[in-house]
């Protein structure tokens, strides 16, 4: 199991390699049994300040939030064009 | 006289301007002007009219089937102030007018410029330095004579909205940055006017449409935003935006014509997968 993480716009560019279609595949390191969304989007090195929307399995969460095994992870920045 | 003859009588008079094509009988624009000069009426309340009678005009008979009579009628009696005439605006503009707005109100104090040839649809190389609310209104006639629209080349803030808020059904916030679509959000609340909410960066957009006043975009957003919100963080393309508008427009058109209401989703579509998801977010 693993948590899938997919990222917005411009957070895209702040992880080498991203693929929009796949996403990335993160999984929880050995003897940890969770993780916050916070510290998931600092592991892949995605500032916490960039981050202005986080949704857990297609609901909104915030950063404190617990992610478990198996969830889908979606962290988007501010988007305000028009 | 202000008022239409009887049907029999009328179908009579509008003979050499009827279309028989799928699905029925369509009145062509023709008739419907011969009417608006005999009965003193509109043509959009001509139109209003005779979708009341169950006669579509033929401008819309390819909705015949999509859209009922009455819905097309209510939504030819709507007016809808469109925030911002750029990207979302312009696209938003030119498709109200398709689906049969009878009025819009534009508003952006920008003159179009050579890098909006990209995205906004009513910049063409001739239009370059011309103001864009005023384009966009030559732009929405060409599509639609019939239709009340104004072009005010006027910067929205606190002191300008409520006057623009005070005769409109609806509004569509096209403008470009966070902290002025939350200005928008609460003086379209305080005006009692529902606001159809998009915005685009890159391939993705992100629109929500809530009608009962939760002022959803501060719920998305609960912080205050600034910084890398504008400017080359923001850049798109014509395929998010259209289809963008694409979907505020369709949100609009499911409150008026079924009274569904969206709150509490945020509809993301991404053009890079691509793929439309919706998710949700507490009112």
């Amino acid at each position: 199991m693993s948590i899938l993480i997919k990222l917005s716009t411009t957070l895209r560019d702040m992880v080498p390699g991203y693929e929009p279609e796949t996403g990335l595949s993160v999984s929880l390191k050995d003897g940890e049994s969770s993780i916050t969304a916070g510290e998931l989007a600092s592991r892949i090195g995605i500032p916490l300040e960039e981050i202005k929307i986080v949704m857990i399995n297609s609901r909104q969460s915030e950063l404190a939030s617990v992610v478990a095994d198996g969830d889908r992870v979606a962290y988007f920045p501010a988007v305000g064009g028009g | 006289m202000n008022k239409l003859p009887d049907t029999h009588i009328l179908l009579e008079k509008l003979a050499p301007f009827l279309h028989e094509g799928r699905g029925g009988t369509g009145v062509g624009r023709e008739g419907i002007r011969l009417l608006s000069e005999e009965t003193g009426m509109s043509e959009r309340v001509v139109m209003t009219e005779l979708l009341s009678r169950n006669l579509w005009p033929e401008r819309f008979s390819r909705c015949r089937g999509v859209f009922s009579a009455g819905a097309l009628a209510r939504l030819l009696s709507t007016r809808i102030l469109v925030a911002g005439c750029g990207g979302l605006g312009g696209h938003a503009a030119a498709l109200l007018a398709r689906m049969g707005a009878g009025g819009l109100v534009l508003c952006d104090p920008d003159s179009f410029e050579e890098s909006n040839l990209n995205r906004q649809l009513f910049c063409t190389e001739k239009a370059i330095g011309r103001p864009k609310a005023e384009v966009c209104r030559e732009g929405v006639l060409s599509i639609a004579s019939y239709m009340d629209v104004e072009a005010h080349v006027t910067a929205l803030d606190e002191n300008t909205l409520p006057g623009f808020l005070k005769n409109v059904d609806f509004v569509m916030d096209c403008l470009d940055s966070v902290a002025r679509k939350k200005m928008l959000e609460e003086q379209a609340k305080k005006a009692g006017v529902p606001c159809v909410q998009g915005s685009v960066a890159r391939n993705e957009g992100l629109t929500l449409f809530d009608s009962s006043f939760a002022l959803p975009f501060s719920k998305v957003y609960p912080e205050e935003v600034s910084g890398n919100t504008e400017g080359a963080a923001m850049n798109t393309h014509v395929l998010t935006v259209a289809g963008t508008a694409a979907l505020m427009v369709s949100l609009l058109m499911r409150k008026l014509c079924m009274g569904r209401n969206d709150g509490g989703k945020l509809f993301h579509l991404d053009l890079s997968v691509p793929e439309l998801e919706t998710l949700s977010f507490s009112l």
